[in-house]
């Protein structure tokens, strides 16, 4: 009996029941503020992987959502008709045989400097990597671009052979796509106008960060296997690389300082990148156009018990026009209250993190998405469901939030 | 019942864990990675673009590595010590040679004493030509560099080998694909046209969309009676002997995948402790033996399914390590026994532990064009061949 009472405590503190501390919810935030919006006409429809983002041209919201196989739906919201749109299948709109399969979006979907947005494709799958000569094996991912206006998908063609193209980023001055490869964290810098690929080299070790993000001049950056910041500075077109590494917290395991950021949001105002690491340390970043700038330290993504710092998982990060940060705890069965993903408050003035709802997580299993927000102050997330816990039962939809008023 | 409820509380905990391990790595018990390059640090490391392991060795404790550069950086050569698992020296191969890109030869070594020799390829378009150059490692894996001089006035050297008991080099070199010899005490040098392309064979190669970097052979090897082995057009192997300066070429040609002939050439050769001697086509990947008393191969087959055997160095008990795969894929380690055949290791994914990472990192090997066995024979060395490449070092398995 002994022996089955170990086990069971052994399963407790694997699952995190005992990894949180009671924090009351913020009564004033109520279901009334968030909105989960279904994907249409796409009843296969899985999951949805950081393939969020919106373009200031029109207002509107983008995403990506695949059956993580070989379908990907896009889709567009509209806040202003509250309309939400497939326009289609990428295989359809951006011409791809079937050789050129695609498992499924994985990057952010970013604005470029004509009203047009950026996207790349995944493979998605485990035979992406190991059937690269197989009939049914990986082509690459490709750049992709979407006009708006004429509602066209450009290919822009494949990044590397055989690679994924996890994230983009776009320099709204310049045009300049940035991308990061997978599974060997190759540096892309693409130049439309010309048909320029630029292949910088491998930056990373075993397991590849997802996140790239671009400060106010157009620079790029990613980070290397020990968590430092790499710029790409446009204006040398070199990569410049940070001395020290972004902070994590004591005994944060080297798998999770590997992977190095997760999502990021951005305070035009106070000129501000706020990161979240993958070992859940929040950080305040402060760019300048060339070398490294600086960053300050603001502490966990959530309280924990000593140890269990670096924990929490959290790949989405947004921030109000209150200059509040707000991201969904939860996933790859890291959660802070057992069976629950819970939506957080975060003031970087006082650095505290508050819980303001709370979900089941056969409703709310996982949630992606970097710095979504409309010109009325909804933020958005890319979330889905997991009801039964297998490989099938995921619902993806999206998440529309407002701290300060009722959702439609 | 208590069992039962305990298999099944066990079997819940680790089922998903094994439910998602699709594949897993190489990564036996003593491996590591040796950090060798990083940018903006005050540890002794390789700077970014300039670290592309292309040659290596082992001088007692300490890695010999000669490394390719991006056009306009120079090449580096580096010691790391085994014992130590970090970098001990850097020499920019510029201070002692200027306007070269890369070193690509191998290394091969001197009759006594801890001294070595590399050859290497110019920046393109530079009107430099390739030197030799010696190296020698002290105890302390400093090395001192001394530039023996251009073989070939303008040309770079694209293969090379060195019999110590002769002292006497050989080479091929690039663009020309000419074929040198230069003896290190008497100082006389000669050069060989038999192993150009012809005309028709620049055609082919042209029908092919070929440069010379991609169909000249990348490695000589000597056999036990001072015979020199290499690649020459097309998809043959030729032999030179220097006792009567005369060049034969072998009735065998280089394994081949039907109608890829014209990409066939040497990517690698072994030579193991019992004088068997290994050789890789880089057109497809082809493993081979060389019989230099009858003057033939046997095609052992394919590794992987994947083009190019870069790289390939003996193990103990007559095994063979190699590393099959290149770009736009991944390179996979296998191993090759004249009993047990192949088997196909994989990415390679070992243990980083180095200052500032003192919890670990996994690093895991996708392009290596470099390996060298230890001089005990203990250890299996793999360089990089990336814009920040690392040593990728695992115990050599002691199988019967």
């Amino acid at each position: 009996m002994r022996i089955v009472c170990f086990i069971m405590l052994l399963i407790a503190q694997a699952t995190g029941l005992f990894a949180y501390q009671d924090t009351s919810l913020n009564k004033s935030i109520s279901e009334q503020n968030i909105r989960f919006i279904n994907y249409p006409d796409f009843p296969e429809a899985h999951s949805t992987w950081g393939s969020i983002g919106y373009n200031p041209a029109n207002n509107n919201v983008y995403v990506g959502v695949t059956n993580h196989a070989d379908k990907v739906g896009f889709y567009e919201y509209d806040p202003a008709r509250n309309q939400i749109q497939l326009h289609g299948f990428l295989s359809d709109l951006g011409h791809l045989r079937p050789f050129q399969w695609q498992g499924k979006m994985h990057s952010k979907i970013v604005a470029g400097p004509q009203g047009e947005i950026y996207f790349s494709t995944d493979g998605g799958e485990s035979r992406e990597e190991y059937l690269m000569d197989h009939p049914h094996g990986y082509a690459g991912g490709f750049f992709m671009k979407w006009n708006p206006a004429t509602k066209q998908l450009t290919n822009l063609g494949m990044g590397m052979q055989y690679e994924s193209i996890k994230d983009v980023e776009v320099d709204m001055q310049s045009g300049l796509v940035y991308g990061i490869s997978y599974p060997q964290a190759h540096f892309l810098v693409y130049d439309p106008q010309k048909n320029l690929l630029q292949d910088a080299g491998r930056l990373g070790s075993a397991h590849v960060p997802r996140v790239l993000f671009t400060d106010w001049w157009g620079n790029c950056y990613y980070v290397d296997w020990r968590q430092r910041l790499v710029k790409y500075e446009k204006s040398t077109g070199k990569l410049v690389f940070a001395k020290q590494s972004l902070p994590a917290f004591p005994g944060t395991p080297g798998g999770k300082i590997v992977t190095g950021i997760t999502a990021f949001a951005k305070d035009h105002d106070k000129k501000a990148i706020y990161l979240v690491t993958y070992g859940a340390k929040l950080v305040a970043f402060y760019p300048q156009e060339t070398g490294i700038g600086k960053w300050e330290d603001l502490g966990g993504v959530y309280e924990m018990a000593k140890g269990e710092e670096w924990k929490p998982y959290v790949p989405n990060l947004n921030i109000g026009l209150n200059g509040k940060l707000y991201y969904v705890i939860g996933g790859h069965g890291n959660y802070v209250r057992k069976d629950k993903t819970v939506l957080i408050e975060f003031d970087p003035e006082q650095r505290k993190a508050n819980i303001l709802l709370e979900f089941p997580i056969g409703r709310l299993t996982e949630v992606t998405g970097s710095d979504i927000r409309d010109k009325d102050g909804n933020m958005y997330f890319a979330g889905r469901k997991r009801p039964d816990r297998s490989e099938n039962g995921s619902v993806p939809f999206l998440i529309k939030f407002n701290p300060e008023k009722e959702v439609k | 019942m208590y069992n039962r409820i305990i298999y099944s509380l066990i079997a819940l905990f680790f089922v998903p864990a094994i439910a998602s391990a699709q594949y897993t790595f190489f990564n036996p018990k003593g491996s590591f990675a040796v950090e060798a390059s990083l940018e903006n640090t005050d540890e002794l490391r390789m700077p970014i673009y300039q670290n592309a392991m292309s040659s290596l060795t082992v001088s007692g404790d300490f890695i010999l590595g000669g490394t390719t550069a991006e056009k306009g950086l120079s090449p580096l050569f580096f010691t790391s010590s085994l014992a130590q698992r970090k970098l001990a020296a850097i020499k920019p191969l510029e201070d002692f040679a200027k306007g070269q890109l890369s070193i690509g030869t191998g290394f091969s070594k001197a009759k006594s004493g801890n001294v070595f020799y590399a050859g290497t390829m110019p920046q393109p378009e530079s009107g430099f030509g390739g030197h030799i150059i010696e190296l020698l490692v002290n105890p302390q894996g400093q090395i001192a560099v001394k530039d023996l001089g251009e073989p070939v006035s303008g040309e770079g050297i694209f293969a090379m080998t060195f019999n110590p008991d002769k002292n006497e080099f050989y080479g091929i070199v690039h663009p020309s694909g000419k074929f040198f010899s230069f003896n290190l005490k008497t100082g006389k040098k000669q050069i060989y046209d038999q192993t150009i392309p012809s005309e028709n064979d620049l055609d082919t190669y042209h029908s092919f969309a070929l440069e010379p970097k991609d169909y000249l052979g990348r490695a000589l090897v000597i056999d036990q009676q001072g015979r020199i082995y290499g690649s020459r057009a097309i998809n043959k192997l030729f032999c030179f002997d220097p006792a009567t300066q005369s060049f034969s070429v072998l009735k065998d040609e280089l394994p081949f995948v039907w109608g890829r002939e014209a990409m066939g050439r040497i990517d690698s050769w072994a030579k193991m402790p019992d004088g068997t001697i290994y050789g890789s086509n880089a057109a497809d990947g082809q493993l081979f033996r060389l019989d230099p008393l009858k003057q033939t191969i046997v095609n052992l087959g394919k590794p992987i399914m994947m083009p190019r055997i870069m790289a390939m160095t003996p193990g103990k008990n007559g095994m063979l390590y190699g590393v099959a795969g290149a770009s736009p894929g991944y390179a996979h380690l296998f191993s090759y026994h004249p009993q047990k055949g192949f088997r196909d290791l994989g990415n390679p994914e070992f243990r980083m532990i180095t200052p500032g990472l003192e919890q670990g990192i996994n690093w895991r090997g996708f392009q290596i064009a470099s390996m060298a066995t230890s001089q005990n024979g203990n250890y299996i060395i793999m360089g990089e061949n990336e814009s920040l490449s690392q040593l990728m070092v695992f115990p050599a398995e002691d199988l019967p």
